[in-house]
């Protein structure tokens, strides 16, 4: 490309960016290249499918990608406060990424949905943490529910599988805890990464140590591999997943192998067999509904998470008009001060009700424990 | 450890250590004739393995755009060199590649490949990896054939986040997986052989003995590497550089296309896992001294080995282990190496 | 007015301090912080620049070093429970930049003995080995928080100052970038800087010039380390939180591109790629969702395929594009004429006495498998002696100037230099003894000035290293050593040519430019490998002068030459050689008139 096509573009780009001059500022960060692709891109797909109007403010988003980078996604947010002057931020998609940019968030007065997993952004509450809302369920929450059901099936050992990644991390942390209060032994603890091209030797070990069940805990596509090789070694326990299995891509790669697995997933999944009176049934419905005829697919949880981010700030907008207009602090303080009044909200994941301590406010009705029978979703129970 | 798991864990540093192998003599072929050090070599493998999944999950193989886009720009450089050479250098030939591209592509776009059985899929998914090659050498470094080994190495890298991306634009964030050639199992012993590891294990093993064929006893082969030794002296004895260097990358890009479609069944591979595979084949390389065909693929099953056993002693540890490993091979280079030599 | 304030520069030193003291004022909050990035990276990217686009040393290392520095800052300014031999080096700054740099050199030394000594592709291959290790090190070690990293790390206290805000860092980061960049340029314009610059495809020449190679290449990769570890101790408070991801390889895949990009061959380079590559990839995220749709992400293909575009268009960098124009941006170096002209002259070696016996061969014979290319070769040359060894081609004349030159081993049979036996000694050991050579295929510096070229003959004659050199502690020394080169200069005849580019001279000219850098040594033998090939006759004349005085001064020469009637005039003795076996020795006369000889050279071996 030659420089002056690249300045074309560049004064091409600055055109759009100042043409749509929005009253409501919403940015967006997502990992929607690199190794948390996998999470980021649903996210990103559905910021197209948020609100554009609330309050009758009309919203503009504006998405950045942060390439799985911590270091990226807080350079994304600063860009976002002082250049964007954005009143809310929702993202990043990574753990670490979000740890590390919530300090600029705080410091700029600007409320963060983050749709990660782990509660240390929101745990222990404190000064830079009451700018964060959590959009997903809380790893315990999900973690809790799943620990119970291995009580409720005799399961006495288990032997532990995560990536090498904050989301590995966290997990082993958290179910370490719930197994140790329910009198679980974690027998093997195996570590992997997604795109290691074999589990064979971590599924000996596991075989060796005998567990009753296997906890995976890995985002996505990479929950497959682990337990197809132990069923392919020849383990025939129970299998628990997390949140992160529950996918279309899970049953596709993992065909008759992942049967009868414990899976905790959303309503998203089951969507057939829920009962109507959930009222996350309607939300999820349309949010899945307005993706696959944009995208052709269905989409990730990951992806709801961002959904709900948008219902949440949908919600409060009005509320925080009232104490100023967009683009001022007081706008971004009474937003923020509006989240923690947020009460019985139903968003595609579960319903929201957030409070001064408990900036997640997910409850286990958000989480559907699901079965894998004959190749579809089924509920547990 | 008893012997059962000694056997499973040496079976899996086989299979894993075989594709290392592959690759590692992919990268010694290219680099001994064109001093590029073929970082998306990994992308080969993955593209492989991704296209075959894409085909038998019914998905149309988007990979035949990135073909025609490639090959287009080919033939623009070809035409340009043609017309700035003075002396009108247009040849029929120049369409060949551009003509093989478009065939494969449309094939492959409108063969049912879903229901056409696992052979003619892969054969399919080789057809489209192979050209990759030969085109990515024609638009990437035949232009630079000439620079320091330190732009050729850049270029290789930025071939690698550049065909990431393709990858992940053009067969999405989620992982696929093949089915296996045969479910078949055999005994041996107390332990159990899956047929998938024979495949692999036989096809790499006849596939370095081919190369070590090629290499040592056909002409052609032999010219291959006098034109590594020294470029200006084979073009005199009427060896083409470019065509040497089109063909060593065609090689390459059909054995690592080979080792995708072999470890597809076994493994789920992502858009990005390309790169760390490649990067093993590189180990086995430098235990080669980048020189020796034999000793970079004994490494390169070494280090299959290493890796099944350290991941069974200390999963998290793994890649720690596996690429420190590489120190001590380095410092015996080291030990070895006398004097100092200058390089170009 | 002091040489000092008449140098560029100094005034393009206090231009760039005004610049950083007001830009954070001036610019852009967000502005601000994106440059806050840019310094950082350029700090690392100077360390490549010296490393890779200087010396020639390939490394994707930099990004780790960078993530142990930042690890140590960020671990002690975090932790509450270091032991108490350590607790000192916690909760202060300056306890993490102490730490962050003496880890990074510790790993460096371990990672830089074993991979510096190897040459080509081991080393940048060796490098990404080690990135991954550390990278997934980083990740595993819970102390270091894992792969979620390390968080709350305090705001920047130094001097009761605060660098908390992003304007105060500027000044810090922007401010220490100046100080690498005043540093690295210091470096590279000494004695140690010729060395590194040597690396670069001067080796062999350098070694047979006294120059530690590989000590050398570690001191580059320790300068690289020590900045990529400021850079990590910068990184730490800036972001005030670390994580394994921009420690990666790919971040040292990009701090390589960086120094590509902005041309590393020029210090400048380092700051013009690291800005580059930072506002390249802004400008993308900002255009390309206009241009390609929102859907996509097509940031890191643009990006590769623009590297690609680059490097086929411009293989020496914008920095490099940009110097081929304009000349003012091209490296002066060099200490001031005045400061030359006022030198001392260097120490000499106390010269040998008259008629002592310089070079003695005895039974020297060399196979290489059944080849035997020297066999049974005895002889001998005195002070004030020059010996001329001919032979047709295929002689075994190389063979015998490896080995009397220590390049190469006999198989048998003993060489005496000086009374000392010098079998298997290296080259550069004999270089500081007092032997000095040319090659027959002309190895220099071809973009380095015909005096520095020259100068790096008096690489033992000087003793400043690197910290000297960084403060420029070593100017009076400095200026002594340059101004011996001149003078060799002078005395050869290309006092003309000081500061024109070694690779614009004739070919002639380099062969005697060699012969000047051997002189610089002060040597007392004189190897000289076919010195009259591709000089005009009125060049050989001057170069026959020059040894006839070389030999007055009671320097011993051996040449090894084709030229018959230049070596008839000038040798006491002349040794001829065919078939790697010492056919006739004798006066030139005696020998031109020895019917082997004739035979050998008429009868048509070749």
């Amino acid at each position: 490309m030659s420089a002056k096509r690249l300045m074309l573009s560049v004064v091409f780009g600055m055109a759009c960016l100042t043409s749509a001059q929005a009253q409501v500022k919403v940015g967006v960060v997502t990992s929607s290249t690199g190794p948390v692709a996998l999470v980021g891109i649903p996210q990103k797909n559905t910021v197209a499918l948020l609100p554009t109007t609330a309050g009758g403010q009309t919203i503009e988003y504006i998405s950045l990608d942060d390439g799985s980078d911590p270091s990226a996604a807080v350079s994304a947010f600063r860009k976002l406060i002082s250049e964007d002057k954005v009143d809310a931020i929702i993202g990043p998609s990574g753990t670490a990424s979000a740890v590390a940019a919530l300090g600029f968030a705080a410091e700029a007065g600007v409320p963060m949905l983050a749709p990660v997993g782990s509660t240390a952004v929101i745990l222990p509450m404190d000064d830079k943490k009451k700018w964060v809302f959590k959009t997903t369920q809380n790893d315990e929450i999900v973690s809790a529910a799943l620990v119970r059901q291995m009580v409720k099936d005799g399961v006495k050992t288990v032997g532990f599988v995560g990536p090498t990644d904050p989301f590995g991390d966290n997990w082993l942390k958290v179910s370490s805890a719930d197994a140790q209060k329910s009198g679980i032994k974690i027998v093997a603890t195996e570590r992997f990464q997604r795109q290691d091209t074999s589990f064979t030797a971590q599924g000996l070990k596991i075989l060796s140590s005998r567990p009753d069940a296997v906890l995976i805990a890995a985002p996505g596509s990479s929950s497959v591999m682990p337990q197809t090789t132990l069923y392919d070694l020849g383990y025939r326990g129970k299998y628990y997943q997390t949140h992160g299995a529950a996918l279309a891509d899970y049953l596709r790669l993992g065909g008759k192998k992942v049967e009868g697995t414990t899976v905790a997933g959303s309503i998203m999944l089951v969507m057939d067999q829920a009962s109507d009176s959930n009222p996350s049934k309607k939300v999820a419905a349309e949010y899945m509904g307005a993706y696959e005829k944009k995208y052709g697919s269905k989409p990730a949880t990951f992806g709801a998470n961002v959904y709900d981010a948008g219902l949440l700030l949908e919600q409060v907008i009005p509320v925080a008009l009232k104490a100023g207009a967009p683009g001022t602090p007081a706008f971004r303080a009474a937003l923020r001060d509006a989240l923690e009044q947020v009460k019985n909200l139903p968003g595609a994941q579960g319903i929201y009700n957030l409070s001064p301590t408990d900036h997640s406010g997910f409850d286990e009705r958000g989480i559907e424990l699901l079965t894998v029978k004959n190749g579809q979703w089924a509920p547990l129970n | 450890m008893n012997a059962q798991i000694a056997l499973l864990l040496g079976q899996d540093g086989v299979i894993n250590g075989a594709i290392y192998a592959l690759l590692a003599l992919s990268i010694l072929l290219v680099f001994s004739v064109t001093r590029v050090l073929l970082i998306p070599l990994g992308e080969f493998v993955s593209f492989a393995a991704l296209t075959m999944a894409a085909m038998q999950a019914g998905k149309p193989a988007l990979l035949g755009f990135l073909l025609v886009a490639l090959s287009l720009a080919g033939l623009v450089m070809d035409l340009i060199d043609a017309t700035r050479g003075g002396a009108r250098r247009l040849r029929i030939g120049m369409l060949a590649m551009p003509a093989y591209v478009g065939v494969v592509t449309a094939l492959s776009l409108a063969l049912p490949l879903k229901d056409l059985g696992m052979a003619l899929q892969a054969l399919m998914t080789i057809a489209l990896v192979l050209p990759l090659g030969p085109l990515l050498y024609r638009v990437l470094f035949q232009p630079i054939a000439g620079a320091s080994a330190l732009v050729l190495l850049i270029v290789a890298i930025a071939a690698h986040v550049a065909l990431v991306s393709v990858g992940l634009l053009i067969f999405g964030p989620e992982g696929a997986r093949t089915e296996p050639f045969s479910d078949s199992v055999f005994m041996l012993g107390e332990a159990v052989i899956q047929s998938q590891t024979l495949w692999v294990i036989g096809l790499s093993l006849l596939l370095i003995v081919l190369l070590y064929l090629f290499f040592e006893r056909n002409l052609y082969g032999k010219a291959l590497r006098a034109t590594a030794v020294d470029r200006l002296g084979a073009q005199l004895m009427g060896i083409s550089p470019e065509l040497a260097g089109k063909v060593s990358f065609g090689l390459a890009a059909f054995i690592s296309g080979l080792s995708g479609v072999l470890i597809a069944p076994i493994t789920t591979i992502y858009f990005d896992s390309g790169f760390v595979i490649s990067l093993k084949g590189f180990v086995g390389a430098i235990i080669g001294g980048l020189a020796s065909y034999p000793v970079a693929a004994l490494g390169a099953v070494a280090l299959g080995l290493v890796e099944a056993f350290s991941t069974f002693y200390a999963s998290s540890y793994k890649e720690v282990i596996v690429f420190t490993l590489l120190l001590p091979v380095l410092l015996w280079r080291s030990l070895a190496q006398k004097g100092v030599e200058d390089e170009k | 007015m002091s040489p000092l304030f008449r140098s560029r520069l100094l005034w393009v030193l206090i231009a760039a301090v005004v610049v950083i003291a007001a830009a954070p004022q001036l610019l852009p909050p967000y502005q601000v912080v994106v440059l806050n990035t840019v310094g950082i990276f350029a700090l690392v990217t100077l360390g490549i620049v010296l490393l890779t686009g200087v010396g020639g040393m390939t490394s994707f290392g930099q990004a780790a070093f960078v993530g142990i520095s930042a690890y140590a800052t960020a671990y002690l300014a975090t932790t509450a429970e270091l032991p108490a031999a350590l607790a000192w080096l916690g909760g202060n700054p300056w306890g993490g930049l102490l730490a962050g740099v003496v880890l990074t050199l510790i790993v460096a030394t371990v990672l830089g003995g074993v991979t510096l000594k190897l040459s080509g592709h081991y080393l940048p291959l060796g490098t990404i080995a080690w990135g991954i290790s550390l990278y997934y090190l980083f990740g595993t070690l819970d102390l270091l928080g894992g792969f979620t990293g390390i968080t709350g790390i305090p705001p920047l206290h130094l001097f009761g100052i605060a660098f908390d805000s992003s304007p105060a860092l500027f000044v810090l980061i922007w401010g220490i970038v100046l100080l690498g960049v005043v540093a690295t340029l210091n470096l590279l314009d000494s004695r140690q800087g010729r060395a590194i610059r040597a690396l670069n495809g001067g080796q062999l020449m350098a070694e047979s010039m006294g120059v530690n190679t590989f000590r050398t290449k570690m001191v580059a990769f320790l300068v690289a380390a020590t900045l990529a570890a400021l850079a990590g101790w910068l990184y730490a408070y800036t972001q005030r939180f670390v994580a394994p991801t921009p420690f990666s390889l790919q971040a040292g895949i990009e701090y390589m591109f960086m120094a590509l990009i902005g041309g590393a061959s020029l210090v400048w380079g380092a700051i013009i790629g690291a800005g580059a590559v930072v506002y390249l990839k802004e400008a993308l995220q900002d255009v390309l969702p206009h241009l390609l749709g929102k859907g996509g992400n097509y940031e890191a293909m643009v990006f590769g395929l623009l590297v690609i575009v680059l490097m086929q268009k411009m293989p020496l960098g914008i920095a490099g594009a940009l110097a081929r124009r304009v000349t003012a941006l091209r490296p002066h170096r060099g200490a001031a004429t005045t400061q030359i002209a006022q030198a001392a002259p260097l120490a000499r070696r106390p010269a040998p006495a008259p008629a002592e016996s310089i070079l003695e061969a005895r039974g020297v014979t060399r196979r290489f498998g059944g080849l035997v290319a020297n066999h049974d070769l005895s002889f001998s040359v005195k002070a004030g002696e020059i010996l001329a060894v001919i032979g047709p081609n295929g002689a075994g004349k190389s063979t015998l100037f490896n080995q009397l030159s220590c390049v190469d081993t006999p198989t048998s049979g003993e060489i005496f230099f000086r009374g000392h036996k010098i079998n298997g000694r290296s080259a550069r050991d004999m270089a500081g003894a007092g032997l000095a050579r040319t090659f027959q295929h002309v190895k220099l510096l071809p973009t380095m000035s015909v005096l520095e070229n020259v100068a790096i003959g008096a690489h033992l004659r000087g003793r400043k290293g690197v910290f000297s050199s960084i403060l420029r502690l070593d100017r009076s020394e400095e200026a002594q050593l340059l101004k011996e080169a001149e003078q060799q200069l002078i005395r050869v005849g290309l006092g003309a040519h000081l500061n024109a580019e070694a690779g614009s001279l004739a070919l002639g000219q380099q062969r005697i430019l060699e012969i000047a850098r051997a002189l610089c040594a002060d040597p007392c033998l004189l190897l000289l490998d076919e010195p009259a090939a591709g000089l005009r006759l009125k060049e050989k004349e001057g170069l026959s002068q020059l040894l006839s005085k070389l030999r007055g001064q009671g320097i011993a020469v051996v040449l090894v030459e084709h030229d018959m009637d230049f070596v008839m005039g000038l040798a006491d003795r002349v040794m001829v050689m065919d078939f790697g076996e010492k056919i006739a020795e004798g006066l030139p006369d005696e020998v031109q008139a020895n019917p082997v000889v004739l035979e050998a050279y008429l009868g048509g071996a070749e």
